[in-house]
């Protein structure tokens, strides 16, 4: 049996309390960044500096808060709460929280929590439009998961541990040329692009479709819970973002270096994301099950022979 | 709990009362403030494209004049939407659509009517089948008159309403729930005697505390004819079926 | 008299009285009270099997054609022996109230649930390589007779079922003549002493024959598709129980004969001429078969049943692929799994036919939005289903965790994709149960439909109850398999009350769960505090681009649930699969037809003639002229 080094007491609620804050406020800012490159993109000024906040804030005051019974209510509280958690487990520069406690695939399951908590709340809705989108997202998770699952198990099999705070140390010690990108490109690759499924961005945005099924899961969201899903939406740029810094960027000592990597890594996605139309449901399948997982395998059979 | 079947008018206790503006508190005028600031920087907006004036929304929210530098932004269901466009004129069956969607949508919340023809009905005004004046039917915040106006005017009573929110002075969507009995005998005027939406004004207003005498009168007494009407439209479903029924296995 | 003789005659004078007065109102009460005992009794007999060489004896051994027979259990029959009993009580449970009373066949139903209970006591408590076979087959018979309690489709099932059993049987009798011919000897002991030296050529038949006949009971692929089809359409409580209990008697055989007498470590010295692959790999590779293909078919079903019971023959593949890394976490993983299975999967099953008690049916076209009239039964299959797909705070994430980490330190990522693959899919499964039965729009035949009566809603709410702290606290379940994986000569899995601690990463539950309570908690502080009160809308309420909704209008969006992936793999299901059974079919009823026409009346005088010819060639051999 591994004795693992207790935090201190108050070095532990800390974290816990900062951690979430931190992954919220640099999510907004991730928000922002988002939509401003959006605009830029279509030559527009793009929204004013504190607009993710208006926007929350707005939501969390209107004066009617509709519910559809209490799995709608319950499933806000799990999307707060599980991502929330999934901030908890994930190290960040000078913070590791109980990262020790879980690890790598705790990580990848507890960040599923908030997304059934969703699920079920759409469907509570009894919204047609919403049960579509709640079936193609989960459709789209089969898709992207199988070549993130395969990067994330090559990753761990090149880093010999599924800690994530190991993880980081090995690539801080051996510096740039241990980073996952160089090691493992190929697998760096098909992570790169199952997360940018995962953040359901075009040409992935099959769930969504405003035009097609009027936003899916949100259709009969409004108020606090749309509210709620404003803040998840940082919450998850922020946690896809740290996550891909940490298994193939080398994760980073410091906010300094560890925050530009989390925004240059968010800006792929945002800045290729606006070249695509949107996909079918099948073909975001065919599409994820052929190339992404075709090169993570092979970056896999790489890492295997390395092994 | 929220039961399938809708009573009309159901007494709510009134728990939640909207005090005067002399009674709160210093930190509930702060917030409030501080919350019609937000409202008025965030305007989420549901187009409802029935006529020509849709067609100046494109040069309004892209890059022309993109009014997300003000933080107006399109939705796309009634229940994301702070505001409502109505772009022009409307046939009596849309609306009826309409106010299905201004009631799914949560207040506070803002209409705005496009052209002459939510005015007066404008080049429209004597057709047998268009509606002629839209605040007749629900409160509306603001009127862009032309036929049909530029974008710079539709930015400019966007902006408008927005000073309006900020200031707290854009309320016209209250005078729904206290004069819900007028508005539903317009519409039923329109409409014929059955009207009614799945929408509960009443008991919304009671819950919220937007109840007032204008609420409830002659025109919601007839709401309660429609109280099983999710149910009584296919009396044949409804046998005794369910309940202690054996396995079918 | 020892524990066992105890524990097998209480069992068999239960049996006796439920099919003699099974009929009577307070049956099930027998039954919770008689089960309680029985697990009661198992727990007893803890004691000297903890440090893995103990056994609980049986003082009956009659002589049969000059073999004592003798019965004896051990940790790993105890593990098994806990499971039946305590699933068993929860049925009873089930069957004791409301259920109980409503039943045209009660008396069958408690009977062969206590027949049921006995058999496989019998078989676990088997002390010799006979009285395996023996148990085996009461185990096979009783099994049968569950199913076929109800005739019709459940019937036909079941016969298909007692096709594959009795081939599997077949297998498992020419093994062990097979062992009796070449060692001389139906024991435990001189069977694993003389491994070692028997040829390649005879382990593999030993391999395949015994993993044909105990891989039939265990539903693994290719050999799965009786079970689905049999264990739904059997009623109530009985199909929970053969859910949970009835297809581990197969691991339990496996674990036996394959893992412990044989070994795990001699079939992977078992190479295959020609690809790199031993017999435990291969074993291994149609677990993993086992996970993914069942729970894709499962994924199509238009049944709750049917897609549940798909799902426990998927479920089985996670156990036996935890137990074939045969590493301790492994081990640990595969047996816990099977614990945490039977607490959610009966909870499950136990919740789905608490819906048709209600409504009449299972068919996922024709539910929906029963939250709104059964909270409490939605609540229960809810925390199933979360246990079920593997997520964090229910238990089964903490033996799939287990699983996926077994395979990660023993450098096996092809096999764990595939883990995940399963386990994906399940998701998607699973959703589509509660989404379907529970969520979106209730109908107006439904709009009087009532809750669960208590005494089905407390079993299944306890099950639950038990997942969840299992999961919470995963070192209560990982204490009992302790004494499972120390029967099986395992080294034990060093656990705390949290989880396992390794040093390539580690699990602790009471923190993960305990911070996702409290994150829970903060989600729900600023749903209440933050923001006006919520206001509870009726379900036509709704966005419907502007159209007015209406009980005569079902738009309930449940049929045909995922069309995107129905498109891309669903000719994999019309094409391959459903054809490849189909053929079996054709081909074991032409089989069929074929023999029961080679024995028709008509053809007697020339089979005569066959026999006489062959007789006189013999004898003519013999006789050498």
């Amino acid at each position: 049996m591994v004795e693992i080094a207790n935090p201190g007491m108050l070095e532990l609620v800390v974290d816990l309390v900062l951690m979430p804050i931190v992954a919220f406020v640099v999510g907004l800012a991730l928000v922002l960044m988002a939509r401003r490159v959006r605009a830029k993109i279509e030559r527009r000024v793009g929204p004013p500096f504190l607009q993710p906040v208006y926007d929350i804030v707005k939501l969390y005051s209107k004066r009617t808060q509709i519910s559809h019974g209490w799995m709608h209510d319950v499933a806000i509280m799990l999307l707060l709460g599980g991502f929330i958690t999934a901030e908890i487990f994930l190290p960040v520069p000078g913070m590791s929280g109980l990262a020790e406690h879980g690890d790598l695939l705790t990580l990848i399951y507890i960040m599923m929590v908030p997304m059934l908590g969703m699920a079920l709340g759409v469907g509570d809705c009894a919204n047609p439009n919403g049960s579509i989108g709640i079936s193609r997202a989960l459709t789209a998770m089969l898709a992207y998961d199988v070549p993130y699952i395969i990067a994330v198990v090559g990753a761990c099999m090149v880093y010999g541990t599924s800690n994530l705070v190991e993880i980081v140390q090995i690539q801080q010690a051996g510096g740039p040329a241990t980073w996952g990108i160089v090691t493992m490109p190929l697998l760096a690759i098909a992570g790169l692009i199952s997360m940018h499924g995962m953040l359901g961005k075009e040409p992935f945005e099959i769930y969504i479709a405003p035009a097609e099924i009027a936003t899916g899961p949100m259709v009969e969201m409004s108020g606090k819970y749309m509210g709620a899903l404003f803040v998840m939406q940082c919450f998850q740029l922020y946690t896809v973002g740290v996550l891909y810094t940490t298994l193939f960027l080398g994760g980073g000592e410091m906010w300094l270096t560890f925050l530009p990597k989390v925004f240059a890594v968010i800006l792929v996605f945002v800045a290729i994301t606006n070249l695509f139309g949107r996909l079918r449901t099948e073909d975001v399948i065919a599409w994820m099950w052929k190339w992404p997982t075709g090169i993570a395998l092979l970056g896999l059979l790489l890492v295997m022979i390395d092994v | 709990m929220n039961d399938q079947v809708p009573v009309v008018g159901e007494e709510r206790p009134e728990t939640c009362r909207a005090p005067d503006a002399e009674e709160r508190s210093l930190w509930r005028r702060v917030m409030d403030q501080f919350a019609d600031h937000c409202r008025s920087r965030s305007l989420f907006v549901l187009h409802y494209c029935t006529g020509c004036g849709a067609v100046e929304l494109p040069p309004t929210i892209t890059s022309r004049f993109d009014m997300e530098r003000v933080g107006v932004s399109p939705m796309v269901t009634p229940r994301q939407a702070d505001l409502l466009l109505i772009t022009g004129y409307l046939s009596v069956k849309t609306l009826k659509r309409v106010i299905l969607s201004y009631e799914q949508m949560q207040s506070p919340k803002y209409v705005l009517g496009f052209g002459s023809c939510t005015i007066n009905g404008g080049m429209y005004w004597n057709s047998y089948a268009t509606v002629k004046r839209l605040d007749q039917y629900i409160p509306v915040d603001g009127f862009i008159a032309g036929c049909m106006p530029r974008p710079e005017a539709v930015q400019q009573v966007i902006l408008d309403l927005m000073r309006r929110i900020d200031s707290g002075q854009a309320n016209a969507w209250r005078d729904y729930y206290l004069d819900y009995d007028t508005y539903l005998g317009r519409q039923a005027a329109l409409f014929g005697e059955e009207w009614h939406t799945p929408t509960d004004v009443v008991a919304e207003a009671r819950h919220y505390g937007y109840f007032g005498p204008g609420t409830t009168g002659v025109h919601t007494a007839r709401l309660k004819n429609y109280t099983e009407w999710a149910l009584n439209q296919i009396p044949e479903l409804l046998p005794e079926r369910g309940r202690n029924e054996k396995a079918r296995t | 008299m020892s524990l066992l003789d105890l524990l097998l005659l209480l069992s068999l004078l239960t049996t006796l009285y439920l099919y003699a007065f099974g009929n009577h109102r307070n049956a099930g009460h027998l039954g919770m009270v008689v089960y309680a005992v029985a697990t009661g009794l198992v727990i007893a007999m803890a004691g000297p099997l903890a440090d893995g060489t103990g056994a609980v004896g049986s003082t009956f051994a009659p002589v049969m054609l000059g073999h004592v027979l003798s019965w004896s259990m051990d940790g790993l029959g105890w593990f098994f022996a806990l499971l039946t009993t305590g699933a068993a009580f929860f049925a009873s449970w089930y069957m004791s109230g409301e259920w109980n009373a409503e039943q045209p066949n009660k008396r069958i139903q408690h009977g062969t649930l206590a027949l049921n209970v006995f058999c496989m006591l019998l078989l676990l408590s088997s002390g010799d390589l006979l009285s395996l076979f023996i148990g085996w087959e009461f185990v096979s018979w009783a099994a049968f007779l569950m199913m076929t309690q109800l005739g019709s489709h459940a019937a036909r099932a079941a016969f298909r079922y007692m096709l594959y059993a009795l081939a599997g049987a077949m297998a498992v009798f020419a093994a062990i003549l097979i062992v009796k011919a070449q060692i001389g000897s139906f024991a435990f002991a001189d069977l694993r002493a003389a491994v070692p030296a028997l040829s390649d050529g005879l382990k593999w038949l030993l391999f395949g024959l015994f993993g044909l006949g105990f891989g039939v009971k265990m539903a693994i692929v290719p050999f799965h598709l009786w079970q689905a089809p049999a264990y739904s359409f059997t009623p109530g409580a009985s199909s929970a129980f053969l859910n949970a209990v009835s297809a581990r008697m197969g691991l339990f055989a496996i674990l036996l004969v394959l893992g412990k007498l044989i070994g795990f470590a001699t079939l992977s010295d078992l190479a295959l001429p020609l690809i790199p692959m031993d017999a435990k790999t291969l074993l291994m590779w149609v677990a993993a078969i086992t996970m993914v293909v069942p729970t894709f078919i499962a994924l199509m079903q238009t049944d709750a049943r049917m897609l549940l019971t798909w799902h426990g023959i998927g479920q089985g593949g996670y156990m036996l692929l935890g137990v074939l890394v045969a590493t301790p976490l492994g081990t640990a993983a595969g047996l816990m799994h099977v614990l945490n299975y039977a607490s959610y999967q009966m909870a499950l099953v136990l919740a789905v036919f608490a819906v048709i008690h209600r409504t009449g049916t299972a068919d996922l076209d024709e539910l929906g939005g029963l939250i709104k009239r059964m909270p409490f039964t939605y609540l229960a299959l809810l925390m199933g289903i979360i246990g079920l797909a593997g997520l964090p705070p229910m238990n089964g994430f903490v033996s799939k965790w287990m699983i996926y980490k077994s395979l990660l330190d023993t450098q096996q990522p092809l096999l764990l994709i595939a883990a995940f693959v399963g386990t994906l899919g399940t998701i998607l499964s699973v959703y589509k149960l509660i989404h379907n039965i529970f969520l979106g729009q209730l109908r107006a035949e439904h709009q009087k439909v009532g809750e669960a009566p208590g005494s089905m809603l407390a079993p299944m709410l306890i099950l639950a109850g038990i997942g969840f702290a299992t999961g919470f606290f995963p070192g209560l379940a990982l204490g009992v398999v302790d004494v499972a994986q120390a029967a099986l000569g395992v080294e034990l899995l060093p656990h705390g009350l949290g989880g396992v601690y390794l040093a390539t990463g580690s699990l602790n539950m009471i923190w993960v769960v305990g911070i996702m309570i409290g994150a829970i908690g903060f989600g729900a502080f600023v749903f209440y505090v933050i923001g006006n009160r919520r206001y509870g809308v009726h379900q036509f309420d709704n966005y419907a681009g502007g159209h007015f909704l209406s009980a005569d209008i079902r738009y309930h969006f449940s049929h045909e649930f995922y069309p995107g992936l129905a498109r891309l793999i669903g000719p994999w299901y019309r094409g391959s699969v459903v054809n490849m059974e189909n053929g079996l079919m054709i081909g074991l009823k032409t089989a069929g037809d074929l023999w029961h026409g080679a024995f028709r009346i008509a053809y007697t005088p020339f089979y005569l003639l066959v026999a006489l010819a062959i007789g006189l060639w013999w004898a003519g051999l013999d006789g050498g002229f």
